[in-house]
C-alpha cells in the first residue's frame, strides 16, 4: 500500500474564488523524497498545509477529495494521531520557535510534552533529535539568539523528536544564508535516510535535482505532472509554467549531452560524468574547452 | 552618479562586541553585490549607508559630504534601499498611493513625481494595477510593489537587501531586469545576495564580507575565481563555475551563456 | 537574552524553592494582616519581604517597581491628608495646604497594604523563571493555553519590538522623520501601524500553525521535561505558611465569637 496518497484533491480557501488545489492525484511510497516546485501561487503552501491535515483543519474554506497517510484520512484524524504521523516544517524558522521556553533543548521538548511522551523517553528522544541534526552543543542556548540555520533544524529537530513517519518542508531554506542552507539541506538527508517519507517545497532546483526521487510540478493549483528529476527537468514545457531546470540540465540541452536513457543530466555528478564521456569517445562539441 | 567613499568604518551596539572593524572602500558605478555569512555585517554595513545608523568610527562620504550632516530625507532622496520583506515597508491602500508615497516625501515637484512613478510601475511591471490594494496581491507582486516605490524617487543610487529571497523563476527576472535597467541608466546599484548563480549573472563588482571587514573585494570574475577563499567565507562558486572546475576546465566560466559563447 | 521578564537567575536560595511556595508566600503576606487585623503583622511582612529580596539579591530590581506605585502613593497620602471627611485634627501645613492626623493615618495604612502585596509579589516574580511558574500552575491544573500565553508574551513582545524597528527604518529610508519633537513623531506613527498589523497577523498564524503541528491542541495528558521542583525545605515552608494562615484564620473566628 502507497504511504501518502491524495485522491481528487481540491481546496478552496475561505474568501477566494479560485481553486488553491485543483483535483490533486498521486500516491507515494514509503521513504520516498519528493519535490514540490512551481511558481508562487501555485499551490505548493497549500498541498504542504494538506498533506500536513491542516488544510482543511486548521484554515476551514471548501475542501473536497482526501488524503491518506498509510489508507488513513488525513480529514479524520484527530491532533494527537495527526502530529505522531505528519510533521510540518516552515519557511520562517522565526515563527516556529514557540517562545515558551527558555533553552534550545525545551524547545525541542515542547511538543513530547503536548503528547504526554514519559521523562525518561522525553530526554532520550531530545538528546537524539539534536544530536542528529548537529545542534546539541546549542542545547542550553536562548532559542532566538540561534543563528537561522540553527533555529532551523531546532525546529526539525522538534517535529523529528515527535518520531513522525512523513515530514514535509515548505521552503525551509528561503530565509537562509549559504552555510545555513547546507546545514539544513545535510539535516534534510539524514531524515531521509531514517526512512522517512519527505515532501520537500524548494525553488532551487539544482538542490531539488540533488535531493528528490521524485518531483512533482505544480500550476495554477494543479499538479501538471511528477516523475523523477530527470524526466520532469528534460521536459521542454517548463517555461511555461512558471519554472525553469537545473543549469547543468539547461547546459547540457543546448549542448545536446544525452545519458544513455536519452535525458539531460540534473545534477553537477551527472553533467560531469556525461561530459567526461563525451570528451573520451571525441564527440566534438566540448572539445573547445580544452 | 554618485560616488561613495566609506573611510574606515567602525560599528557596535555594544562596546565589547563590534560587528564592523575598520571598512575601507570606494563604491563606484559598476553594480556590486555583497555577500558572505549572515553575521558577517552586511545589512549594519547597508543601514549605515543610508544614515539609519551612525558609525561608531569612520564617516562615510557622499561625493566628498559626510552623510552625517545629512537629515533622514535629504539622504532619501540620494539612496533608496528596498528592504527584504515587503510587509515591512508598505502600508497604503492602493499600488499609486504606495508608491508615490517617497517622492512625496522628499518633495519631488509634482509633474516630475508623475513621470517617475510611471517609468517605476513600468519597470515593474504594475502598470494597469495602480488603484490595486497590495494587501490583495501575491507575495511577488507585492515585492514589485516595494521595489517600485523606491525606483520612484530617482535616486542614483539604489541598495536591495537580499531581492531574491521567497522568489521564484518569474519574479527574479523581473528583479534581474530591474536591477540591469538601473544600471544602464548609470545608477549605482549595491545589493546583498545570497544566491550565487544570480550574482555572477547580474553583477559587475562582488564585494565579500567575513567577520566584519572585507575579505574580498573585486571584479566578479576575479571572487568567484578563488574558490578557498570563498571556502574561507563558507561560500560556494556559482553552478556553473563549479561544473567547469570539476571538468578541469581552465577558464573562470561565470554563466552558461559565457560558456556557450566560446564555442 | 531578549526578554522582558524581570528574572533573572542568581543561583540563590529563592531561585531554588518551588514556585507553590512563593505563591504560597503572597497569600499569607497578604492574607495574615487583613484577618488578624493587627498593623504590626503587615510591617513585620514588608521587613521579611525586604528581607528575602536582599537574600536573593534583587532588592536594587524592585526599586523601579517601587518608584512606578511611589507615585500612586503619594497621591493618596495627599488627597487622604487633606480631605478625608474625618479629617480634625491638624499636623502641619505646607503654604495654604492642611495635613490632617487621620487622614495620614489612613493613608499609611493603605500605604502599607500596597508595599506589603508589592514586596511580596516581587518576591515571587523576580526570582522565579515565568516558564516555572506556568509550569507549576498547569501542573495544578491551570489551562495549558493561558498558561502559553503568558510566557510566550515575554519572549515574543520583544521580537515584536525588533520587527518595529524594521518597519520604522523602512520608512525612514523613504525620507520620513521619525525623529524630532512630538507631532514629527506622531505623524511617524501612523505609517507604522498596519505593516506592524500584518506582520503579526501573518507571524501569528504561522506560529499557531506550528504549535498545532507539534500537538499543542492534543487531547493527551501533558508531561513535563523538568521534574517538579521541591525541596525539603519547601516542604517546611509551605507548612509554615499554611499554620500561619490558619492561626490568622483561627484568631479572626476567635475575636468573631468573643
Amino acid at each position: 500500500m502507497a504511504h501518502v496518497t491524495a485522491l481528487h484533491l481540491k481546496y478552496k480557501y475561505p474568501g477566494s474564488d479560485t481553486l488553491a488545489l485543483h483535483d490533486i492525484s498521486f500516491s507515494v511510497e514509503r521513504g520516498e523524497c519528493i519535490g514540490i516546485i512551481g511558481e508562487n501561487g501555485s499551490g505548493k503552501s497549500s498541498l504542504c498545509q494538506a498533506l500536513a491535515g491542516l488544510i482543511p483543519g486548521f484554515y476551514k474554506g471548501a475542501y473536497g477529495g482526501k488524503v491518506l497517510l498509510d489508507g488513513q484520512e488525513a480529514a479524520h484524524m484527530d491532533a494527537d494521531t495527526l502530529c505522531r504521523k505528519v510533521g510540518l516544517v516552515f519557511q520562517n524558522p522565526f515563527n516556529q520557535v514557540t517562545g515558551a521556553k527558555l533553552t534550545a533543548y525545551e524547545e525541542v521538548a515542547f511538543g513530547l510534552e503536548n503528547i504526554g511522551v514519559p521523562r525518561e523517553e522525553m530526554h532520550a528522544r531530545v538528546r537524539e533529535a539534536m544530536e542528529l541534526l548537529h545542534i546539541y552543543e546549542y542545547r542550553e542556548h536562548y532559542p532566538f539568539d540561534l543563528s537561522g540555520g540553527q533555529m532551523q533544524r531546532m525546529a526539525i529537530a522538534g517535529v523529528f523528536a515527535m518520531r513522525p513517519e512523513i515530514i514535509v518542508l515548505d521552503e525551509p531554506v528561503s530565509q537562509l544564508d549559504p552555510q545555513g542552507r547546507k546545514e539544513v539541506f545535510e539535516a534534510i538527508r539524514t531524515l531521509s535516510g531514517h526512512g522517512i517519507t519527505i515532501f520537500l517545497a524548494e525553488h532551487n532546483m539544482e538542490q531539488i535535482a540533488a535531493f528528490c526521487d521524485r518531483v512533482a510540478l505544480l500550476h495554477e493549483g494543479r499538479l501538471i505532472c511528477m516523475d523523477t528529476p530527470a524526466r520532469l527537468f528534460s521536459r521542454d514545457d517548463l517555461e511555461t509554467y512558471g519554472v525553469e531546470a537545473p543549469v547543468f540540465t539547461k547546459l547540457a540541452r543546448v549542448l545536446q549531452v544525452r545519458g544513455q536513457d536519452g535525458l539531460f543530466p540534473v545534477t553537477l555528478e551527472e553533467t560531469k560524468r556525461l561530459f567526461m564521456e563525451k570528451r573520451q569517445t571525441g564527440a566534438g562539441v566540448l572539445e573547445w574547452l580544452e | 552618479m554618485a560616488r561613495i567613499e566609506i573611510e574606515d568604518l567602525y560599528f557596535s551596539y555594544r562596546p565589547e562586541e563590534e560587528i564592523l572593524k575598520g571598512v575601507r572602500l570606494t563604491l563606484d558605478q559598476r553594480p556590486t553585490a555583497i555577500i558572505g555569512q549572515n553575521g558577517a555585517g552586511k545589512t549594519t554595513f547597508v543601514k549605515l549607508l543610508k544614515g539609519l545608523l551612525r558609525p561608531t568610527g569612520g564617516r562615510i562620504l557622499l561625493d566628498g559630504q559626510d552623510i552625517a550632516g545629512l537629515s533622514a530625507a535629504k539622504l532619501a532622496s540620494r539612496i533608496g534601499m528596498v528592504f527584504q520583506n515587503p510587509n515591512d515597508q508598505i502600508f497604503k491602500n492602493t499600488v499609486m498611493a504606495e508608491v508615490s508615497f517617497g517622492p512625496r516625501q522628499i518633495g519631488m515637484p509634482e509633474d516630475k513625481m508623475r513621470i517617475c512613478c510611471q517609468k517605476a510601475l513600468e519597470a515593474a511591471r504594475l502598470t494597469g494595477l495602480e488603484e490595486k490594494n497590495p494587501y490583495d496581491m501575491g507575495l511577488s507582486a507585492r515585492k514589485m510593489v516595494a521595489i517600485a516605490s523606491i525606483l520612484a524617487m530617482d535616486t542614483d543610487t539604489v541598495i536591495f537587501d537580499e531581492p531574491t529571497i521567497a522568489q521564484d523563476h518569474v519574479g527574479k527576472e523581473r528583479i534581474r531586469q530591474i536591477i540591469r535597467g538601473l544600471a544602464g541608466e548609470g545608477k549605482s546599484v549595491i545589493a546583498i545576495l545570497h544566491d550565487m548563480d544570480f550574482v555572477a549573472d547580474v553583477f559587475e563588482r562582488v564585494i565579500v564580507f567575513m567577520e566584519g571587514r572585507i575579505l574580498m573585494d573585486g571584479s566578479v570574475r576575479e571572487v568567484f575565481a578563488d574558490r578557498d577563499m570563498l571556502e574561507r567565507a563558507y561560500l560556494e562558486q556559482p553552478n556553473v563555475t563549479r561544473l567547469c572546475h570539476e571538468l578541469g576546465y581552465r577558464g573562470v566560466y561565470l554563466k552558461v551563456e559565457e560558456l556557450l559563447h566560446e564555442t | 537574552m531578549k526578554s522582558i521578564s524581570l528574572y533573572e537567575d542568581k543561583g540563590t536560595f529563592l531561585n531554588r524553592t518551588a514556585p507553590e511556595s512563593k505563591l504560597l508566600y503572597i497569600l499569607t503576606a497578604v492574607s495574615v494582616p487583613a484577618l488578624t487585623g493587627i498593623e504590626w503583622a503587615g510591617i513585620a511582612f514588608i521587613a521579611l519581604s525586604a528581607l528575602l529580596l536582599l537574600t536573593g539579591r534583587v532588592l536594587k530590581k524592585t526599586l523601579p517597581v517601587l518608584g512606578v506605585s511611589g507615585f500612586i502613593m503619594l497621591t493618596v497620602v495627599v488627597i487622604q491628608g487633606m480631605f478625608r471627611r474625618e479629617n480634625m485634627t491638624p499636623v502641619f501645613s505646607l503654604g495654604p495646604c492642611v495635613f490632617y492626623r487621620e487622614g495620614l493615618y489612613f493613608a499609611f495604612q493603605i500605604i502599607l497594604h500596597i508595599l506589603n502585596i508589592l514586596l511580596s509579589f516581587c518576591v515571587l516574580m523576580l526570582t522565579t523563571k515565568p516558564s516555572d511558574l506556568i509550569e507549576s500552575l498547569v501542573r495544578r491544573g491551570f489551562s495549558p493555553r493561558f498558561g502559553y500565553v503568558f510566557v510566550s508574551v515575554f519572549q515574543i513582545i520583544p521580537q515584536m519590538t525588533e520587527t518595529m524597528g524594521i518597519i520604522m527604518d523602512a520608512q525612514r529610508s523613504r525620507g520620513m522623520e521619525t525623529e524630532g519633537n512630538l507631532l514629527t513623531r506622531a505623524k511617524a506613527f501612523l505609517p507604522l501601524i498596519s505593516p506592524v498589523v500584518m506582520s503579526s497577523l501573518v507571524n501569528t498564524r504561522e506560529r499557531a500553525m506550528a504549535l498545532e503541528v507539534r500537538g499543542f491542541n492534543s487531547r493527551c495528558k501533558k508531561s513535563f521535561l523538568n521534574p517538579r521542583v521541591k525541596t525539603a525545605a519547601d516542604r517546611y515552608i509551605q507548612a509554615m505558611e499554611l499554620a500561619l494562615i490558619a492561626s490568622a484564620l483561627g484568631w479572626r473566628i476567635l475575636l468573631w465569637l468573643m
